[in-house]
């Protein structure tokens, strides 16, 4: 087989796996402290934004137009949350809705980001070994977290949210740390997204992405790491696997993700459901 | 230790709590008692700070707790358990007991992400610490469990557990015993004994009277919202408005 061949063809999905594995974490970490947040497709879309124009009007390094584009989502998740988190449930669920609908509405209309057209011509800079090392710190960070008192204070707060603070923790801050952290991560994704694809525009990061991301991380489950990067993989794969059936893949995919739901309400990764299987 | 002074809380036009006074004594067992609705939660939920007060004061060590948010009043050294008990369904048992030592576990954010010496040495403190609580609630062997999973003795056993995590001075147990059989209720009487030993003062509310009466070194007892007495559980046994408060008034003849 010819590797590059093949990378020739393939490259865009292989990267689009990481990429999409790492927007399915950065969801999963404000799930994982229980806050249902659509913002990421539209912190995303500020990352990739960012350093696109970093890229193309500036001519600076990429680590640096991603590095901004990963600070710049994260300081306006910072000022926004700190009023939002203040919502719970479907509320805040609207609330985040409605910033990605402005953060679009901004993105349509401003002249430095194109405006409809969006952004073309961006450098293709974006290689496999930077997926794979923004994917693996994302991975590395997300395990420390949940192995220390961070992490288990997500999952308190998940749990029983009174109960938590009455254990001491501050749990505004630390809401507040999930939701600016996601936006770090879905930046990064929407920064490395942006140079290997070549063009933005403001549709790429609506309403359907929102759900796409969160669709990714349901359907994978939110027990742990693996569910979301799996769910990431094959919401990726999945529209293409099902090419041949044309005008009704998208279709297929929706009856797919119905089934899932349904009978893997918590997910395809469930540890708890692989232990009972070894046990009988 | 913990000064309650004409504390009032109105629920739109129902006083919960009216004007009422406590003084909790460090180092004792302090009961609080009295018929259902009375509005003995209602003083716990001050307390901790779920609920402000619409009037009066509350002091814990000579400093207010008025204004503060339930997870400071936490850190200042006050735990408790719930009526409707309240662990972390999906955690094990020890994680339960290690949820509660969060605000003592002195690390910081570089020495989680890098995993440092000191990092592993509070972790490693911490499940050591956790075991031996639940141990000394006769939990121990079931601490990989899921709390849900556990009776419901256990869960108020492991709920005790999780608030002596955080080394409180100030316990509050809101009904410890509800539920519980005879021999569950020995257990939890001496295990409230030892912690009386270790100098926490406990406030509690329970309403079974042989285990109140056996244990409390004072007793106040709330009715509609007002506190009717207080003081030695032998005094309150013979206090006439509070054989009223629970029996109802005598027929006139």
């Amino acid at each position: 087989m010819d590797w590059s061949a093949w990378w020739d063809t393939y490259s865009t999905l292989v990267l689009s796996i990481g990429v999409y594995g790492m927007l399915a974490l950065s969801i999963y970490l404000t799930l994982s402290c229980g806050l249902l947040s659509l913002a990421n497709a539209a912190f995303m879309g500020i990352g990739a934004y960012v350093s696109a124009i970093i890229t193309l009007h500036y001519e600076w390094p990429f680590a640096l137009a991603l590095l901004l584009g990963t600070a710049a989502p994260a300081a306006v998740a910072l000022l926004v949350g700190i009023p939002v988190l203040r919502l719970s449930g479907v509320y805040l669920a609207m609330a985040t809705l409605g910033f990605g609908e402005v953060v679009r509405v901004v993105l349509l209309n401003l002249d430095i980001t194109g405006g409809p057209l969006g952004l073309n011509g961006i450098p293709p800079l974006t290689t496999g070994w930077h997926v794979l090392l923004a994917l693996a710190a994302t991975i590395l960070l997300l395990q420390a977290l949940r192995r220390s008192r961070i992490g288990r204070a997500f999952e308190a707060i998940r749990e029983d949210e009174t109960a938590a603070r009455l254990m001491g923790i501050a749990t505004d801050r630390i809401k507040l740390l999930a939701f600016v952290l996601g936006a770090a991560i879905a930046g990064l994704a929407g920064g490395l997204n942006a140079h290997y694809t070549f063009t933005l525009s403001p549709g790429n990061f609506g309403f359907e992405s929102a759900v796409d991301i969160l669709t990714m991380a349901v359907l994978g489950g939110i027990q742990g790491l693996t569910g979301p990067l799996l769910g990431g993989a094959i919401l990726t794969l999945l529209p293409e696997l099902l090419r041949g059936l044309q005008d009704f893949r998208m279709a297929a995919n929706g009856l797919i993700l119905i089934l899932v739901v349904l009978f893997l309400p918590h997910g395809l990764w469930d540890p708890a459901r692989f232990r009972r299987w070894v046990r009988k | 230790m913990l000064r309650l002074e004409n504390l009032s809380r109105q629920f739109g036009g129902v006083r919960a709590l009216d004007e009422v006074t406590l003084n909790v004594p460090a180092g004792q067992i302090y009961g609080l008692i009295g018929p259902n609705g009375a509005g003995k939660t209602t003083v716990f939920n001050l307390v901790t700070g779920l609920f402000a007060p619409t009037g009066g004061t509350l002091e814990f060590d000579g400093r207010t707790l008025l204004g503060l948010p339930p997870e400071r009043i936490a850190r200042r050294g006050i735990a408790r358990t719930f009526q409707n008990i309240r662990l972390f369904q999906e955690m094990s048992l020890i994680d339960n007991v290690i949820v509660g030592m969060h605000a003592h576990l002195p690390y910081g954010f570089m020495d989680l992400l890098l995993r440092t010496a000191n990092f592993r040495n509070v972790e490693r403190k911490a499940r050591t610490r956790a075991l031996q609580l639940l141990h000394r609630v006769g939990l121990g062997p079931l601490c990989n469990e899921l709390a849900g999973s556990l009776s419901y003795g256990n869960q108020r056993k492991l709920e005790i557990a999780r608030a002596l995590a955080s080394n409180p001075r100030l316990l509050l147990l809101d009904e410890p015993v509800a539920g519980m059989n005879a021999t569950e209720k020995n257990e939890i009487m001496s295990l409230i004994r030892s912690l009386r030993q270790d100098h926490l003062t406990v406030f509690m509310i329970e309403h079974d009277m042989r285990f109140v009466m056996g244990l409390c070194d004072t007793i106040a007892v709330l009715n509609f919202g007002r506190i009717i007495a207080a003081g030695k559980p032998a005094a309150i046994q013979a206090d006439p408005s509070v054989i009223e408060a629970y029996l109802g008034q005598e027929e006139p003849a």
